[in-house]
C-alpha cells in the first residue's frame, strides 16, 4: 500500500525542519534521498506508518 | 529544560528537568489549560532530534502545579516561594517506593547491572584471594629455562617472565616472578614444567578449617530521583532484598484489528521498544512483546505507535493525599482506558 507525499506541504530535505526527518526515521529503506529530494520506494514499505506520524510538515499519508 | 516563572503575591516557578523525563505526556493529559505539549518522542528517543520531550507555553500556563503532582517521575517541580509544592504536606503525593534492604543484599551486581535507567549506585569490596587459599610455591630460577610455559597457563595469571636475552649466554635480562595474591595453588604451572624448576604444594582442603568465611561489603543505592520503578532490580535480585512500588496497576495489551489492517510491524517499527524507558519491551517473532512485570504503565509507548493498536488499563495509582476535588476528578482521568 506504502505512502505517499502532499509535495506542497513537504520540506524536500532543505526546508525539512529536521534535513528528512522521514529518511532517518525509516529503517526498511522505503524512503530514500534522490537527487536532493524525498523519493518513496514503494517495494520497501512495511506500512508502519511511522513517518505519517512524525513527519513534522504532516505531508505523509497513505498512498 | 524550561522553566516558567511569575511573582505575584507569591513566587511560583515551574522547572522541568529534560533528564527525568521519560516522554510519558501524563503532565500534557493533566494539564487544565493545554499549555504543556509533548514533543515527537520516536525521533528524540532514536537521537534524530534533540529537543526535551515536553514544552510549555509559557504565556498560557497559570502555575497551577497539577502537571508536577501528577508526574510520577520528578521531572517537573512547582515551587512557591522557593519549596516544592510536593514537600508541603497539603499537596498530592506519590507513594511510588525503591528501596534495597542492605541487611538482605549479598552485593552481586545484578540490579546494577540490569536498571535501564542506571539508577542504582554500587560498589562492594571483595576478600584478597590469598585469605581463602593455603599453600606454598617457589621456583628455582637457576633451573628455569624461561620457557614460559608456566605463565600462558596460569589460570590466575600470577606468573610473570621476562625473557629478553640480549646474547646467547646473556642471564641478566630473564626473571621469573610468580605474585602470590593471585596464586591459587592449582599446580598447573609445576605439572607443565619441562625443568622440574617449580615446587607447589596447596594446603588449602588440608587446612580449610582456618579459612573463614569471607565478609563481603558494599554499598548498592537506587537514586529515587532517576528510578522510573520499572521493577527490572527487584525481580533479579536473588535474595528478595529490594522493594518496588510501581506509580499505577493496570494491564497493557496489543490489540490488532487485521481489517483495518492496523498491525504490529515488530522489528520494522520497533517504536513502542525505543521509547519504553522500562526496557520492557521485546520483538519476539515479528511482534512487540511487552512484559508487564517490568513495565511501569507510563504510557509513552501508547503515544509512540504508530499504528494506535497499545491500550493500556490504568486500574488504580500511588498517588495519594489528592485534597481538592476538581484536582481529584482530574487527575483520576489517568484512571480507565487509553
Amino acid at each position: 500500500m506504502a505512502v505517499k507525499i502532499d509535495s506542497d506541504k513537504c520540506g524536500h530535505i532543505d526546508n525539512c525542519p529536521v534535513q528528512g526527518l522521514c529518511i532517518k526515521l525509516c529503517e526498511q529503506g522505503a524512503i530514500i534521498e534522490e537527487d536532493g529530494d524525498v523519493k518513496i520506494v514503494p517495494e520497501n514499505c512495511d506500512d508502519c506508518d511511522l513517518c505519517i506520524q512524525n513527519c513534522p510538515n504532516q505531508a505523509i499519508s497513505k498512498a | 529544560m524550561f522553566n516558567v516563572e511569575r511573582s505575584g503575591v507569591e513566587l511560583r516557578k515551574l522547572a522541568y528537568k529534560d533528564d527525568k523525563c521519560v516522554g510519558c505526556g501524563i503532565c500534557t493529559d493533566v494539564c487544565p489549560t493545554s499549555s504543556l505539549r509533548l514533543g515527537p518522542v520516536v525521533p528524540i528517543a532514536r537521537g534524530l532530534i534533540e529537543m526535551d520531550l515536553v514544552s510549555c507555553n509559557a504565556d498560557s500556563c497559570v502555575l497551577c502545579g497539577l502537571c508536577s503532582v501528577a508526574c510520577p517521575f520528578d521531572a517537573l517541580s512547582l515551587t512557591i516561594d522557593g519549596e516544592d509544592i510536593c514537600e508541603m504536606g497539603n499537596y498530592p503525593n506519590w507513594e511510588t517506593e525503591c528501596v534495597v534492604n542492605e541487611e538482605e543484599c549479598i552485593y552481586c551486581g545484578r540490579c546494577y547491572k540490569v536498571c535501564p535507567r542506571d539508577a542504582i549506585i554500587f560498589e562492594r569490596t571483595l576478600p584478597d584471594r590469598q585469605e581463602l587459599v593455603r599453600g606454598e610455591i617457589s621456583i628455582d630460577k637457576d633451573e628455569c629455562i624461561y620457557c614460559s610455559f608456566c605463565a600462558d597457563l596460569c589460570p590466575a595469571e600470577a606468573i610473570t617472565v621476562e625473557n629478553v636475552p640480549t646474547s646467547s649466554v646473556d642471564v641478566l635480562n630473564n626473571n621469573i616472578e610468580v605474585d602470590t595474591s593471585k596464586c591459587v595453588f592449582c599446580g598447573v604451572c609445576k605439572r607443565v614444567c619441562p625443568q622440574n624448576a617449580i615446587k607447589e604444594v596447596c594446603s588449602t582442603c588440608m587446612l580449610q578449617d582456618e579459612i573463614k568465611v569471607p565478609e563481603i561489603v558494599g554499598d548498592t543505592f537506587i537514586a529515587e530521583g532517576s528510578c522510573v520503578n520499572c521493577s527490572w532490580c527487584s525481580e533479579i535480585c536473588p535474595v528478595d532484598a529490594i522493594t518496588i512500588t510501581k506509580p499505577f496497576d493496570g494491564t497493557l495489551e496489543v490489540i490488532e484489528n487485521e481489517a483495518e489492517e492496523k498491525i504490529c510491524k515488530g522489528d520494522a517499527c520497533h517504536a513502542c521498544q525505543d521509547v519504553c524507558p522500562c526496557n520492557a519491551v521485546e520483538i519476539v517473532d515479528g511482534k512487540a512483546v511487552t512484559n508487564l512485570d517490568f513495565c511501569n504503565l507510563c504510557g509513552a509507548c501508547i503515544t509512540a505507535c504508530p499504528q494506535h493498536i497499545r491500550v493500556l488499563n490504568r486500574t488504580a495509582m500511588k498517588l495519594n493525599n489528592i485534597n481538592s476535588e476538581s484536582w481529584d476528578e482530574i487527575l483520576n482521568s489517568l484512571l480507565g482506558g487509553k
